[in-house]
């Protein structure tokens, strides 16, 4: 293959192998003479653990170890810290952090809490077993909706947090948002409920451990998103032992969207009884235990408050949250209800001012933990919803609403009162662009067409402003191989995105070398020092501009040996089009020959090895990106059975320097089909009495099919790279789920607009939408 | 333990399964097929869909000795002598996958859903998709994929 150019839509590496049925992923991972470990659950949401009676379990032929909480305790295990970068609250509020061991220590605190852990000779005896570990429970009561959880009285999750309460948190200038709304003309509120969801990627998690007595040492397969930091967790907060005795490997992942990040109780608890056993152990959830034993996300109440002059002009918004975590902090929980989602308030709007302020509260649910978008696309939702309603409440055009208060180009650069720094794009043409995609003129006849069948038909435009996350570092290591391969490690991680094809295509591009020449490798604490990992749409933004700045060092060396070679000095090497020159002269080398010569010890100048281009190069990012675009929906409902068909969708996306658009599109749709599922169909949904997870399988959890998601038209506008790292990109993963929910709800909402439907809380289901419109008659 | 022969992928195997042993897991662990996929514990992923005499089924819900003495084909022998299958091709061109954890159940229903209507609407092929969950690709590209590699496969 040729040498590849950015902008290319290359077709993926990775996919051969996925469509031929070779993907590795945990479950095809077997390592000689492995038990199989089964995760005893607990199935009260809150109670207390009188006794733990393991002996049946036990006396079951086959069954090798019952791990239990006193066996945690005997060997002093400590417990998987937060990592949540929002550690602070009003008045220097310290985050209140309950200790999160493997197993549930005395208490358990929500259903699917490990208790115990079996291990047998087979998947099915471990399984038989684990239904003979008899559990003693004293049931206590149990609360699951975070506003409960806050009232004096409410059960207590940890005798030592008063309320429920981990943090109560604020961003913004209360008084000048006070005296803001004092002054306004008009101030619009809305009650916004964002609804629990969980990410629910096809792939459940597992994981395999082996220990090593002779070098006293681990190796764990895990799926996860996050090798470094789970390891330093694993292995330095719960065993206790020195992270490099922990080798850990993410093999092929099927699929995260945030839910594998964190530091999840099984792979500890393998790799202990790993140990204990002298034999590989290998874990995989089922199904329905990942509804119960996955993070959740989003589930936030919030009061949105608007304050706009008489022309429309927004001068302050003001948004007060209450944001459910679960029964503990779990890996960075606290941070989605309070930093998550403060830093994009307002969305791309113009502001004077703005006040943030929410309440983490604990409750006898499962943790949450980021999920695509991880605040984003909660304040999202938040500023659409309450612009529409303002709009409505107030006689104005939704479109002319929202053009009047976007940011205009010339104001950028800007830091908005929630102090982001949003450097650079243009709101007003991705709006404008949106519109003139979804053929606005055309809307008219739609309408009249869908009265015709006695269906009701509504159009909204959300425009979204959201920001990249994640950790601020990542490495790139580029290492020559003789036989003519370039090896090229990176630390952040694909679980899906096309890391294999896009993270090569820019290595190869800028060497001016085939793309075929590179291999790519991914999730091995062995092959990058550090690694941040997925999340926070980081990847392009830290770990390409990694491979970026680790070419360009190749080059730099290039031209050390091209000098050498032509006789000359570096500084008047030039490389252009995959070869090194010295001007003036008819001295010229291709990146090939020069790697080549590179291996000849005869050719090297001195200080410099045999294979002496390799680099490994760390990028720092220093101020995060600022991905924004603009969606627009157009839906048809049935008043008959509440059915909602969305009928168009169109998304315009400022995500920088596009390096693969094929891969950047499949993000959006991606991303679009969980903010559309969001909002009409999936919820997690906990019994209010029993903390019983209702929607506990794919039977009850309604996760969105081919039938349920439209065809969507997607452009990118490409005028406005960003400076604050060297590809020019702003990050395109979560971007999808932002725009979504609220252009979809904000359409349904106007094709129901005769019926006075001020509100339909999320999801948007067809019992609820008929009951919104027979209750309103 | 109760012995089983069956054809997978053109080739006739043997062995020995308990009685509620699934025909996936046969497959996984005795044949070590690994690219059928278990995604789930209710029928509702198809990451697991394989073809039984010619027909797509979810073998985490077929037992291993139901399929004795039947013909199986699974992702592993869709391509042929080293060509990807038309429909394996489309979902390359067509970036019809991400992480690929349903694609192998994905191709082998889509490969069916054509072989039963060769020239499919965009609604039926949509429609034709329901037993097959994807949470990466917003189904977009699978379905453009499977209208593309219909018309392959009509010739």
């Amino acid at each position: 293959m040729s040498v590849p150019e950015i902008g290319q839509s290359l077709p993926r590496t990775e996919d051969e192998r996925f469509l031929t049925g070779q993907g590795n992923y945990i479950d095809d991972i077997n390592l000689d003479g492995q038990a199989h470990a089964v995760v005893v659950r607990s199935t009260h949401a809150h109670a207390r653990i009188n006794a733990i009676d393991v002996a049946q379990a036990l006396a079951l032929d086959g069954v090798l170890l019952v791990v239990t909480p006193d066996d945690w305790k005997k060997e002093g295990f400590g417990p998987m810290p937060t990592k949540t970068a929002i550690r602070k609250g009003k008045n220097d509020m310290d985050l209140a952090e309950p200790p999160r061991h493997c197993l549930a220590m005395d208490k358990v605190r929500y259903v699917g809490e490990p208790v115990a852990l079996v291990v047998a000779e087979t998947a099915a005896i471990a399984i038989e077993a684990a239904e003979l570990v008899d559990i003693d429970y004293v049931s206590l009561d149990v609360v699951v909706d975070p506003k409960k959880a806050l009232i004096d009285g409410a059960p207590q999750l940890w005798d030592d947090i008063a309320n429920n309460l981990c943090l109560d948190f604020e961003l913004g200038d209360a008084a000048a948002t006070q005296a803001a709304f004092d002054k306004a003309d008009h101030v619009v509120t809305l009650e916004v409920f964002n609804n629990r969801v969980t990410a629910v990627p096809i792939e459940p998690r597992g994981a395999v451990a082996s220990y090593s007595p002779e070098t006293d040492s681990y190796l764990l397969y895990n799926a996860t998103q996050n090798v470094h930091a789970n390891r330093d967790t694993f292995a330095e907060s719960v065993l206790g032992i020195e992270k490099e005795k922990l080798h850990h490997i993410a093999p092929d992942v099927g699929g995260g969207f945030g839910v594998k990040n964190g530091a999840y109780p099984e792979p500890p608890l393998i790799l202990y009884a790993s140990k204990r056993l002298g034999r590989a152990v290998k874990w995989i959830n089922t199904r329905s235990e990942s509804f119960v034993g996955d993070t959740h996300g989003r589930g936030q109440d919030s009061t949105v408050e608007l304050a706009l002059n008489k022309d429309g002009k927004f001068i302050a918004l003001r948004t007060t949250t209450i944001g459910a975590i679960g029964a503990f902090c779990w890996t960075v929980g606290p941070f989605t209800p309070t930093g998550g989602s403060a830093r994009t308030q307002g969305g791309p709007y113009g502001f004077e001012a703005m006040y943030y302020q929410a309440k983490a509260v604990f409750t006898n649910t499962h943790p949450m933990d980021p999920y695509r978008g991880a605040g984003r696309p909660e304040g999202s939702f938040q500023i659409e919803r309450v612009v529409e309603k303002a709009a409505r409440e107030l006689g104005f055009d939704p479109v002319e609403l929202r053009r009047l208060n976007l940011i205009p180009r010339d104001a950028l650069p800007l830091k908005t009162p929630m102090g982001l720094d949003v450097d650079c794009g243009d709101f007003p043409e991705v709006f404008e662009r949106t519109l003139k995609l979804s053929d606005r003129a055309g809307f008219d006849a739609r309408l009249a067409a869908s009265r015709e069948k006695r269906l009701r038909r509504g159009f909204a435009i959300a425009p979204y402003l959201e920001c990249t996350g994640g950790g601020p570092k990542e490495f790139a290591g580029v290492t020559f191989v003789e036989n003519g391969t370039v090896d090229l490690a990176v630390g952040s991680q694909s679980t899906g995105m096309g890391h294999e094809t896009a993270m090569p295509q820019i290595l190869a591009a800028n060497l001016g070398l085939p793309f075929d020449d590179i291999r790519y490798h991914q999730a091995d604490t062995d092959k990058t020092p550090i690694g941040g990992g997925h999340g926070g749409s980081r990847n392009l933004e830290v770990g390409g501009s990694a491979v970026l700045q680790a070419a360009g060092e190749v080059i730099e060396k290039g031209k050390v040996l091209a000098a050498h070679i032509f006789e000359t000095t570096p500084e008047k090497i030039t490389f252009e089009d995959g070869a090194f020159a010295e001007p003036g002269t008819n001295h010229s080398m291709t990146m090939r020959e020069i790697i080549d010569a590179s291996f000849d010890p005869l050719t090297l100048p001195d200080g410099m090895e045999p294979g002496g281009l390799n680099v490994g190069s760390t990028f720092e990012r220093g101020i995060i990106s600022v991905p924004n675009g603009c969606h627009a929906a157009e839906v048809e409902v049935d008043p008959e059975t509440g059915k909602i068909n969305i009928d168009g969708y169109w998304v315009v996306d400022d995500f920088g320097t596009i390096i693969n658009p094929m891969l950047a599109d499949g993000q959006v749709m991606g991303g679009v089909a969980q903010g559309i599922g969001q909002a009409l169909m999936e919820e997690a949904y906990y019994e209010e009495d029993t903390g019983q997870l209702v929607t506990g399988s794919l039977i009850d959890y309604a996760l969105p099919r081919a039938d349920d998601i439209p065809n969507m038209v997607l452009a990118f506008y490409e005028d406005a790279p960003t400076a604050k790292n060297p590809l020019g990109v702003k990050g395109a993963g979560e971007a999808g789920c932002c725009g979504a929910p609220p252009a979809v709800v904000n359409a349904v909402l106007d094709a129901l607009k005769d019926y006075g439907i001020e509100n339909i809380s999320m999801p948007l289901t067809p019992e609820k939408v008929w009951r919104a419109i027979h209750a309103k008659g | 333990m109760p012995e089983l022969t069956m054809t997978v992928n053109g080739k006739q195997v043997t062995g020995s399964v308990e009685g509620r042993t699934l025909l996936v897991q046969f497959l996984r662990d005795s044949l070590a097929l690994t690219g059928t996929h278990v995604g789930c514990d209710t029928s509702q992923c198809g990451a697991c869909v394989v073809h039984v005499d010619g027909k797509p089924v979810k073998s985490c819900t077929m037992l291993a000795l139901q399929a004795d003495g039947r013909d199986v084909l699974t992702i592993e022998g869709l391509a042929k002598g080293g060509e990807l299958h038309p429909m394996q091709e489309a979902f390359r061109e067509n970036h019809g996958l991400q992480c690929g954890f349903c694609t192998p159940g994905m191709v082998m229903a889509s490969v069916a859903l054509v072989q039963e209507n060769p020239d499919p609407s965009e609604e039926e092929v949509r429609h034709g998709l329901e037993g097959n969950l994807c949470r990466c690709t917003g189904y977009q590209n699978i379905v453009k994929s499977i209208l593309s590699a219909a018309k392959v496969m009509r010739g």
